[in-house]
């Protein structure tokens, strides 16, 4: 099925029905509201009053004969009711006896539950196949946990997890459900450590860590930012000696499971102690795999559910110091720096598509089909992957899948999941990297494409791969990962050691401000007379030497022409922070060439943070102009109308009730005296 | 007519009494699990047969009183304003003001909170803890007070964050309580304290309020109630522990109804059963303060006659 061919029928087939129901309501509320209106007016009528203080009886009547006129329009209801139920029963999907490989008839809508990690990309997803096919589907982006129990309790039509169910190993009892269902993976992406670190009044955005040393912040060994262990990582930034805020996830989540199997694998010890210290029970001799983080009383660690919690925490301006795992996306989406993190190679590395996809080039999948588990992925040489482009915390989201008709899900939901499966197997994972995700390798897409068969009721146009223009697929080698081969290599700053670039990470692009000039390398771009910034508090005097690195020289020019700005405003305008700074910087002098050459760059990571179809603000005078003037006008509306309503008749009443000297009669609570 | 109102009563009863005894029945499972521990117990782990409800609940009654401490006197004032000193012509716009604050969703206040709030919060919070540190409640033992690079994030997620926001959730529904209360003091005895000599003030202090007393305690009982219940915006604002935290403007306290919101969806049986077992203590403490609220107001000499 191509987009053109896709047929857009509910909505076309809709409108006609849609507008007849509508009258129909119409003509029986002008019907009720008629009965209604006539059983009113005598009460409201201030005529009526003596009557019913002569006689009760009378006053009834009215009352009674309304009762009478609303049974009528009750019936009427009720009739129409009856025919709309006999009609909608008669004509529903499905009906009782039905082959076992039927085919949905129209595009239902669906529900899906489950991790906040590929949220990100499920959204975006549901977002285009809404635009272009009209195909409903609502994703509840709850943590994995509940996606693995919305689908096991049939709450759920799909759901999402970053781990499979009833994994090893692990502190939950998380059994496999009843429900018949499937793995099969949608996207693959890196565990970020978004931070929010600042020195001397400039964000710090080029931090760098150990394994050992994010094992470390997450089970409270290390507690302040100016550690020994961290400073090692980063010889070039001066760490103010403040607290190190872990904030982790509150609700059951897939990131967790993933940070707690790779601190379980990669850092026993470490993590064994801090079962202990938070009192968990070991599993087989060791601290268990677990979907909820423990948190040490008193610790000074923040738990928030959701990513978009803990990104938010992080992201607040008052939040310096904390530090939280999620994936990529989120910290493209706020702006905010991820550490990269020491690969088994001896290179830092940020989790880009690229890096993840290398990574991933190890990682070891199920393949027994006949495993429940078939699909599901093993992660322990993606840890140790030796390649220096890496991003060792990469893995796979899963979507779990229902494999026959069960609860309340229909051959008509299986044809949008299946259609959906389609989708976003094929052209979904061209924007995976712009969303901040990346795109599934060829064999898994594949993989995926026949596990999307088994949803009952589906009938998947399930592209080619070559139509799919996949990023990953590579033409002349269709076993190979194309965009792990083309995946730069790391800059020579971003090996351990003494030099540590000062590019920007994640979405945050503007340059971190270091402590000491780098010692240089003299070779190819390093001459750009480029120096530490003297961003430090009030604009400590630049001490000069060159940033300079081997290697891939557009990234080396792009930060060399950087500092070289911030060290020409810092002249001019000492004291002046980061924002502004940049301005200058790409304005300035004889850097200008070069520093086009990082803005461009800068675009491209800014494009990647905001996807396409999300609106622009409106430009914000106007806007907040207009919003303020929405929001007073509402508070009007609540507010005003009972003010204008009730001072003429009341000040009337209370100037009777003293020209009576008696008490009101009114029973207006609000005067009302005992 | 009547057997219809007899009917409405029976029902709410009934639906009282079902609601009790569905928690109590889903609860029991834990509740047997984890016998007398359920409430001296501290940690949340039904996985591992460790929990209780201890820190939890305390969480609860922490936020509540201190929302109650913020809304009584904001509730008291402003009654007293609207029904006392206010000109006749804006009553109306405040009191549908106050009303309006009633009405915004939770959801919205803990949001508030959460993006706004929080940060604003922190100076004060480091303030109260700098000079009033020695009150062992306002310590924060990971803040020092000398050390100028002290970070404001031991603030963040505080109980006294959550308490304020619940506290300008309950402030107006108290606020309407006592406003009530205030305008039925007879006119006769306010006249009589004028008369008396008594300023306007005098005459409030020695008629209205006496007056108004079970008002006052009833709107504020009321307002723990819903306070002791709120979910929504203490699970937005708070960063769940489960230790009994002293320190209410550090990071890190709980409650019941946001423990239950957090985990319902996630939950295996037996957890699930051990969040009914924490709602059914929930429901007897609120249940306890209602009941406490309307003897009070019954008690008292306007809620008698009202």
């Amino acid at each position: 099925m191509t987009t053109a061919s896709v047929p857009p029928p509910p909505p076309a087939q809709g409108r006609p029905l849609g507008a007849s129901h509508l009258m129909r309501m119409a003509g029986l509320a002008s019907l009720v509201g008629r009965g209604r209106g006539s059983a009113r007016l005598p009460s409201s009528d201030p005529a009526a009053r003596p009557l019913r203080l002569v006689g009760p009886g009378r006053a009834d009547r009215p009352a009674r004969s309304a009762r009478r006129r609303w049974g009528a329009g009750r019936r009427a209801v009720a009739a129409v009711g009856m025919v709309l139920l006999a009609v909608g029963l008669l004509s529903g999907p499905g009906g009782l006896a039905t082959p076992a490989r039927a085919v949905g008839s129209v595009h239902a809508p669906i529900v899906g539950s489950g991790s906040t990690w590929s949220a990100n990309a499920i959204q975006q997803w549901i977002r285009n196949v809404w635009v272009n096919y009209r195909w409903k589907i609502s994703y509840s982006e709850s943590g994995s946990t509940q996606g693995r129990n919305d689908f096991a309790n049939n709450t759920a039509d799909f759901g999402v997890s970053e781990i499979p169910y009833a994994i090893a190993n692990s502190n939950e009892g998380d059994t496999r459900p009843n429900r018949a269902f499937a793995y099969m993976p949608i996207v693959a992406g890196g565990t970020a450590l978004m931070y929010n670190l600042v020195i001397g009044g400039k964000r710090v955005t080029n931090l760098r860590l150990s394994g050992e040393v994010i094992a470390k912040i997450f089970t409270g060994v290390i507690t302040r930012w100016d550690d020994a262990s961290i400073k090692a990582d980063n010889p070039a930034l001066a760490l103010p000696a403040i607290p190190i805020v872990p904030v982790v996830r509150s609700d059951g989540s897939g990131a967790t499971a993933q940070v707690s199997i790779w601190l379980r694998q990669e850092h026993t010890a470490i993590w064994d102690a801090y079962c202990g210290k938070v009192g968990r029970p070991m599993v087989n001799g060791h601290c268990g795999v677990t979907s909820n983080y423990p948190v040490a009383p008193g610790s000074g660690f923040v738990s928030r559910s959701g990513s978009n919690g803990v990104a938010s925490y992080v992201a607040q301006s008052h939040a310096v110091g904390a530090i939280t795992f999620v994936e990529y996306s989120y910290a493209l989406n706020t702006n905010f720096p991820v550490a990269k993190v020491l690969n088994a190679a001896g290179y830092y590395s940020e989790p880009t598509a690229s890096n993840v996809a290398v990574a991933l080039l190890e990682a070891r999948i199920n393949q027994d089909q006949s495993s429940p588990d078939y699909l599901t992925q093993d992660l322990s040489r993606v840890y140790t992957n030796s390649d220096p482009r890496a991003y060792p915390l990469s893995s796979y989201s899963y979507i779990i899948l229902p494999t026959r008709l069960e609860g309340s899900f229909t051959e008509d939901k299986g044809l949008t999941l299946a259609d959906f499966g389609a989708y976003f197997l094929c052209e979904g994972q061209q924007h995976a990297e712009t969303l901040g995700y990346s795109p599934l390798p060829v064999n898994l897409v594949l993989a995926g494409q026949a596990q999307i068969e088994r949803i009952p009721g589906g009938n998947p146009a399930v592209k080619g791969i070559a139509a799919c223009n996949n990023p990953t697929l590579d033409t002349s080698d269709p076993n190979g990962n194309a965009l792990a081969k083309q995946a730069p290599y790391p800059d020579e700053c971003d090996r351990a050691g003494a030099v540590q670039c000062v590019k920007g990470t994640g979405g945050a692009t503007s340059l971190s401000p270091t402590e000491t000039a780098n010692d240089s390398k003299p070779s190819g771009a390093g001459d750009a007379s480029s120096g530490a910034t003297g961003q430090n508090g009030g604009g400590a005097p630049a001490t000069g030497g060159a940033n300079g690195a081997a290697g891939a020289s557009g990234g080396v020019g792009a930060s060399g022409a950087l500092a070289a700005g911030d060290q020409t405003s810092g002249n001019s305008n000492t004291g002046a922070d980061g924002g502004t700074t940049q301005g200058v910087a790409a304005l300035a002098g004889d850097a200008a060439v070069v520093a086009q050459a990082a803005d461009d760059d800068d675009a491209l990571e800014m494009a990647a943070a905001s996807p396409g179809s999300i609106p622009a603000p409106m430009s914000s005078a106007t806007a907040q102009i207009a919003m303020l003037g929405v929001g007073a006008g509402m508070l009007a509306a609540a507010v005003l109308p009972p003010v204008l309503a009730q001072r003429g008749p009341r000040r009337d009443r209370n100037r009777l009730s003293a020209l009576a000297g008696a008490k009101p009669a009114g029973t207006r609570p609000g005067t009302r005296l005992s | 007519m009547r057997y219809g109102s007899y009917g409405a009563g029976i029902m709410v009863l009934a639906i009282m009494t079902a609601v009790g005894l569905f928690l109590a029945i889903r609860g029991a499972q834990a509740i047997r699990v984890a016998g007398g521990d359920f409430l001296t117990e501290q940690a949340w782990e039904p996985n591992s047969g460790r929990f209780g409800i201890a820190a939890v609940l305390f969480g609860t009654v922490m936020i509540a009183v201190i929302a109650i401490a913020v809304a009584l006197p904001l509730a008291l004032g402003t009654a007293t304003y609207i029904s006392e000193y206010a000109p006749t012509g804006i009553k109306p716009f405040l009191v549908g003001v106050v009303d309006l604050m009633a009405a915004i969703p939770s959801v919205v206040y803990g949001l508030w909170g959460m993006y706004w709030l929080e940060g604003n919060l922190l100076p004060v919070a480091e303030w109260i803890s700098t000079h009033f540190g020695w009150i062992p409640i306002f310590r924060v033992s990971r803040f020092d007070p000398q050390d100028p690079l002290a970070t404001p994030t031991v603030f963040t997620a505080s109980a006294f964050l959550a308490g304020l926001v619940v506290a300008m959730m309950v402030a107006p529904i108290a606020c309407s309580v006592m406003r009530e209360v205030f305008a039925q003091a007879p006119v006769g005895e306010r006249e009589g304290a004028l008369a008396l000599g008594a300023s306007k003030w005098g005459m409030i202090r020695s008629v209205v309020y006496p007056f108004g007393r079970g008002g006052i305690i009833g709107g504020a009982m009321l307002g723990l109630g819903r306070a002791l219940g709120e979910t929504i915006a203490v699970y937005l604002v708070i960063s769940p522990v489960f230790v009994i935290n002293w320190e209410i403007l550090s990071t890190g306290t709980n409650s019941v109804s946001s423990l239950i919101a957090l985990h319902y969806g996630e939950a295996s049986n037996f957890e699930l059963s051990g969040l009914m077992a924490a709602g059914l203590v929930l429901f007897a403490v609120t249940m306890a303060v209602n009941f406490g609220a309307g003897i009070i107001i019954q008690r008292s000499r306007s809620g008698a006659s009202s």
